[in-house]
């Protein structure tokens, strides 16, 4: 039987949890302190609220409920006209603290019986799970509290400032039907937000660190990208793409493989920006709609390049077609990038893609290895949607280079292209075809000459 | 700033404007008590809206400053209740919240909205101006 989920009033955050928290269930939310749980809970909480769904929200001692309430209506998901007729806020802290602790089970009751709720947040729980002196005593407050949970038809999270070490001591852990992680990480001066699932009882759910921002809109997460589970299909359209570089395409039998992935690297000025541009220009006239996702020349100076040959449509930036996604490397996010253009893949709004550069997304992530994971799980999804890819890598040798790029991304492509300069008095650009997968090539280095059509192959004979 | 308006019903003995305060919260009540108290007003408190709607009705107040967001009867709901009484409706009701809910606050049919952190010049220019025009509109 399907389980019923209760949305989270984030899409991606649903995907992650393959379509939300499994319901009347308890849930923790952990995490240091400003890494988004409130916010967290309370876009779940504004998502779910009806007049049929009434939503409970119980603030504890870490914060003042007035805290909340101002910090809250900073957003755009905090709904104020349904404070007090569908969202009920109270001061859980103070009841305790009137009562004290022992008596947490009774004051939920009595919360509950009086509003009725289908949704029960508390916030900060770990903040009232200080204020029990014994683990004894912490184990049947939260077994008290956790059978009334249990017992009554709503869903619970329980929030805190919770450390991965706390998860083996504190009962909380053990009730917990989902337990939800959200950190920071800094590297150097950058600070990333990522959310992971821990645990989450009788339901799948997508591995691994999820990044995410925090914006006036909420949370907005990107979840991490998985390798399609048949990559193979990637070679199931025998059909060759025209690169638009005039002799480019003679040297590998008449174009790459639709859905293939090619590396383009060279040093600074060996005309890689010109290949990726003549690349979406020949996919406009062809109507295969393009993204050339861009980190170092801004749309002003890419029309100014192009403004520069006597191409039709004099301006393909303008055209639908052609969409430049411009992104400053400054303070860029690796997920951010790569999630919004793997949606426009997904969407199946794209048929070739050129990233310039690798270097600058490589720059912007945390960890090698991850993104090494996340390009060639980007890669195997252009390959299965048929989406052909440029990849531009800049070399900081001018003439010869020790190695192509990291090992990872030579693999991962299908083929690779070879930019350098001669080393005579010219300084002449050279183009090589160093491999193609699945297909024939033209092994000898050739001049590519820069003209006013573009670049040019100028092949000996 | 205006004196605070002496009225038989709902002043106490030494004359002074009666206001009931609807606070959950003791540091809240404490800052609300503080300003009040020394602009020359006699307060009283309720923390929550059950408990203030019986004070209401037992002191009969010039007016209630409302938080919305106290429990067993939201401010909201304390409001209706007291404009729906004939033996309150005549008492002034000013709500006093963090929650922007200026427009829902009037059509309960508070007097009155403002929003906390509490500004004490604003507060008290505010309960004046309320006093004021209950004292008009009762000269006639």
């Amino acid at each position: 039987m399907a389980i019923e989920r209760l949305k989270t009033g984030n899409p991606n955050v649903d995907e992650v949890l393959h379509g939300g928290f499994p319901i009347n269930t308890i849930n923790v939310v952990m995490g240091a302190p400003g890494t988004g749980k409130t916010i967290l809970a309370e876009q779940l909480v504004f998502a779910n609220a009806t007049a049929e769904a009434p939503m409970l929200y119980l603030t504890t001692l870490s914060e003042p409920l007035d805290k909340f309430i101002q910090h809250g209506q900073s957003y755009e998901f905090f709904d104020s006209s349904k404070v007090g007729e569908t969202v009920f806020y109270e001061d859980l802290g103070m009841m305790v603290r009137e009562r004290g602790i022992s008596a947490l089970a009774e004051i939920v009751t009595e919360l509950l019986t009086e509003r009725k709720p289908r949704l029960i947040v508390i916030d900060s729980f770990k903040a009232l799970n200080e204020l029990i002196e014994t683990p004894q005593d912490r184990r049947t407050i939260l077994f008290d509290l956790a059978s009334v949970l249990t017992a009554y038809n709503c869903t619970a999270f329980l929030v805190g400032e919770y450390s991965g070490e706390m998860m083996t001591d504190l009962p909380e852990f053990a009730i917990a039907d989902s337990i939800i992680l959200l950190m920071k990480q800094s590297t150097g001066v950058r600070e990333q937000r990522f959310l992971r699932v821990e645990k989450l009882r009788g339901s799948a759910s997508v591995p691994g660190m999820h990044a995410f921002n925090i914006s006036e809109e909420g949370i907005e997460l990107f979840p991490r990208l998985l390798t399609p589970e048949i990559s193979q299909l990637y070679t199931s359209e025998p059909e060759r793409v025209n690169t638009g570089v005039a002799g480019l395409d003679d040297m590998v039998e008449q174009g790459f493989w639709r859905g293939s992935t090619t590396l383009v690297a060279g040093p600074t000025g060996s005309g890689k920006t010109i290949m990726g541009l003549h690349f979406i220009r020949e996919g406009v006239v062809n109507n295969e709609p393009g993204v050339y996702l861009g980190f170092q020349e801004n749309p002003v100076q890419l029309s100014r390049v192009m403004s520069h040959f006597d191409w039709e449509p004099k301006e393909p930036v303008k055209n639908e077609a052609f969409e430049l996604m411009y992104r400053s490397p400054v303070e860029m996010q690796l997920d951010s990038v790569a999630a919004e253009l793997f949606r426009r893949v997904r969407e199946g709004r794209v048929k070739r893609v050129v990233v310039d550069a690798i270097g600058d997304l490589k720059k912007s992530s945390a960890d090698p290895q991850r993104f090494s994971d996340y390009m060639y799980a980007l890669t195997q999804w252009f390959a299965t949607e048929n989406v052909t890819c440029l990849l531009l890598y800049e070399l900081h040798h001018l003439f010869e280079s020790p190695q192509i790029s990291d090992e990872e991304i030579s693999n991962m492509s299908d083929n690779i292209i070879l930019l350098s300069f001669s080393r005579s008095e010219e300084m002449t650009r050279k183009i090589r075809i160093i491999k193609t997968r699945g297909s024939g090539h033209d092994h000898r280095e050739h001049t590519l000459d820069i003209t006013s059509s573009g670049v040019k192959v100028k092949k000996f004979s | 700033m205006s004196s605070p308006l002496r009225s038989s019903s709902a002043d106490n003995p030494a004359g002074r404007a009666l206001i009931l305060v609807v606070e959950r919260n003791p540091a809240v009540q404490r800052l609300e008590r503080f300003f009040l108290e020394q602009a020359g007003y006699s307060v009283e408190f309720a923390s929550d809206g059950v408990t203030a709607l019986a004070r209401a009705q037992e002191l009969c107040p010039k007016i209630v400053v409302t938080e919305i967001l106290v429990p067993r009867l939201d401010g909201l709901s304390l409001c209706r209740k007291l404009k729906s009484d004939p033996r309150t409706k005549s008492i002034i009701v000013l709500v006093f919240s963090h929650l922007h809910a200026e427009d829902r606050a009037l059509e309960a049919g508070a007097d009155a909205f403002i929003v906390k952190p509490i500004d004490e010049d604003h507060l008290i220019d505010i309960v004046s101006k309320l006093l004021e025009i209950s004292s008009e509109g009762a000269g006639g």
